[in-house]
């Protein structure tokens, strides 16, 4: 996923605290999960996450990414639980030797309707707050530098590796290498590994100079560029949001409304 | 003040040394540039003077260097950071990997070093204007081109205000604009007496902005003194250092008697247009023309 063409747009939501947006996020995925009614989170998603998209005016990138994600999960996991959800006997379909069951097609569907949920309320997350912001929230919240620094790095390197390979391959082209059909590609990946592992290593004793003289890791303490905005008013949400997801939970263990 | 002694260096996997018996002394506020060809030791001086080499690369030395009062050998680079900077050959590798924006990338330095944020907006807002980023602002580090990233690297060093600027090839990969960004930048570092040690290959248009020319040849100095004299220096080919533009032009009119005979060689473009003006009026005096 490309994390930096996120973010951009500046609805209420963008200005959300990070950390508000990864509490809801949770919350939802939490208050999806307690209750087996199969209407409850589909009825999560349309009150709670719908809105927040509307808002933020990201719909549009939203829905289509997210039906991508989402269908071919559902889907994967209708036909799993469907045909081996183990203890299932009400056959609804045969196909050669499987049978479609019923059971295991209500138990697909309930949570292929709570990962919607999950996904939804992360995608929100990603999708309207900067990974820098982001960053910053989770500093400021006591996560040590260098964690931060691990994570944010990770969200960085899987572009920048992409970006290098197809560097090399097309150099690689460039000499005569083939990489039509599908053997040409799996062939063309065995000379690409090398200078990709060598770059990448050449670079990590460049990169570890760069950050040793750009002061990465004294012990002094840190400030940040970006600020992360915040509020009492989003402080209130954030301890409601908390209670309930805990008192789903709660709701869950009692077995209430199961 | 910057001063090496008898300094020399041997990586460990090096049959000789890198660098032999280098001895200067760069003042306080001086723009010296250092040339070489390929493998001279540019990049290990660079290292050297940055804390980087030998104590993160390994390697022997002897001699000593020292950095105002302290001596290089017994101060990493972490000890140097906000004193020194280093701008290194290829920029790609100086991204932090870990800021999403060139503004943030910027601020990098600045936050390690716990300087507060109003103070951080301001003088990143001011390194962005002089260096032409300010659009760039908001785009991510990885999205940018080469010369962009170069500029990119200079704008990270050069917010940290270090008292010592240490640039290792810095225009290599950016156009004769942005190279004039860089320079221009470097003129303004001199009026603020930071010192600035310049390592580079095409001298053509930093020529008139140095002060003072070193040549490595093989890990030693061949040659140190002022631009006009060590780059028209007659030896410049023997030590893998082509010649600029302007004196090889001026060299040749020599030759076929369109220059004037006790006039110096130019290294700038000035220097080289008033040169054959001069020539051109003589000539139409004598009657030539
Ligand atoms: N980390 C290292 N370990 C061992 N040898 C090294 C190391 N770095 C450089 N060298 C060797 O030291 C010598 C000088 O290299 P250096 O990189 O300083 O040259 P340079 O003048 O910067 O060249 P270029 O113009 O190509 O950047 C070369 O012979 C090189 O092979
Ligand atoms: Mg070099």
């Amino acid at each position: 996923m490309d994390m930096s063409s996120h973010a951009v747009g500046d609805s209420p939501v963008h200005r959300l605290n990070p950390l508000t947006k990864l509490v809801f996020a949770v919350t939802v995925t939490v208050s999806a999960f307690a209750f087996t009614m199969i209407w409850w989170p589909p009825l999560l998603f349309c009150v709670a996450i719908v809105p927040m998209v509307i808002v933020s005016g990201t719909q549009r990138k939203f829905f289509p990414t997210f039906l991508a994600l989402w269908v071919p999960v559902a889907l994967t996991v209708c036909l799993m639980q469907g045909f081996f959800y183990p203890g299932a006997h009400r056959v609804v379909a045969g196909i050669g030797p499987l049978e479609l069951k019923y059971e295991g097609l209500v138990f697909a569907t309930q949570t292929a309707l709570r990962v919607m949920v999950l996904m939804g309320g992360f995608f929100l997350l990603l999708l309207t707050t900067r990974p820098g912001t982001m960053m910053s929230a989770m500093t400021q919240r006591g996560m040590s530098p260098k964690t931060v620094y691990v994570v944010s790095a990770a969200l960085q390197i899987a572009p920048a590796l992409a970006g290098r390979a197809q560097g090399i391959m097309h150099a690689q082209q460039a000499r005569g290498l083939s990489v039509t059909g599908l053997r040409g590609r799996v062939r063309a990946l065995v000379p690409m590994a090398g200078p990709l592992i060598l770059g990448a290593l050449t670079d990590v004793g460049d990169r570890a100079v760069a950050m040793e003289t750009r002061g990465f890791g004294t012990t002094r303490h840190c400030t940040y560029l970006t600020e992360v905005p915040d509020s009492t008013a989003q402080r209130a949400a954030r301890a409601a949001m908390e209670l309930c997801a805990l008192t789903a939970v709660v709701a869950n263990v009692l077995g209430v409304l199961r | 003040m910057i001063e090496f002694r008898d300094f020399s260096l041997t990586y460990p996997t090096g049959s000789r040394p890198a660098l032999q018996k280098i001895d200067f002394i760069v003042p306080r506020g001086q723009i010296c540039a250092v040339v070489g060809a390929d493998g001279a030791g540019k990049s290990t001086l660079a290292g050297v003077i940055s804390g980087v080499v030998p104590h993160m690369t390994g390697g022997e030395t002897t001699g000593w260097a020292r950095i105002g009062s302290r001596m290089l050998a017994e101060t990493p680079a972490s000890e140097l950071v906000g004193e020194v900077a280093l701008v290194m050959q290829n920029p790609f590798n100086q991204l932090s990997g870990a800021r999403f924006s060139l503004r943030e990338e910027i601020a990098f330095g600045l936050e390690n070093l716990g300087v507060d944020r109003a103070e951080m907006v301001r003088r990143v807002e001011q390194v962005m204007a002089d260096l032409r980023l300010t659009a760039l602002a908001d785009l991510s580090p990885y999205e940018m081109s080469g010369g962009q990233q170069q500029l990119l690297a200079i704008g990270s060093a050069l917010v940290m205000r270090p008292a010592v600027m240490v640039l290792d090839e810095p225009t290599s990969q950016l156009d004769a604009v942005g190279a004039g960004v860089v320079f221009d930048a470097l003129e303004t570092l001199r009026t603020q007496g930071v010192t600035v040690i310049l390592f580079e290959h095409r001298m053509e248009r930093p020529a008139r902005c140095v002060d003072r020319v070193l040549v490595l040849d093989e890990g030693r100095i061949a040659a140190d003194g002022q631009p006009d004299d060590v780059l028209t220096d007659p030896r410049l080919a023997d030590w893998g250092v082509a010649p600029l533009r302007y004196t090889t032009a001026a060299r040749q009119a020599v030759e076929r008697g369109l220059w004037e005979a006790d006039r110096p060689l130019p290294v700038t473009l000035e220097a080289a247009a008033e040169g054959f003006d001069a020539a051109l009026k003589g000539a139409r005096t004598a009657g030539g023309l």
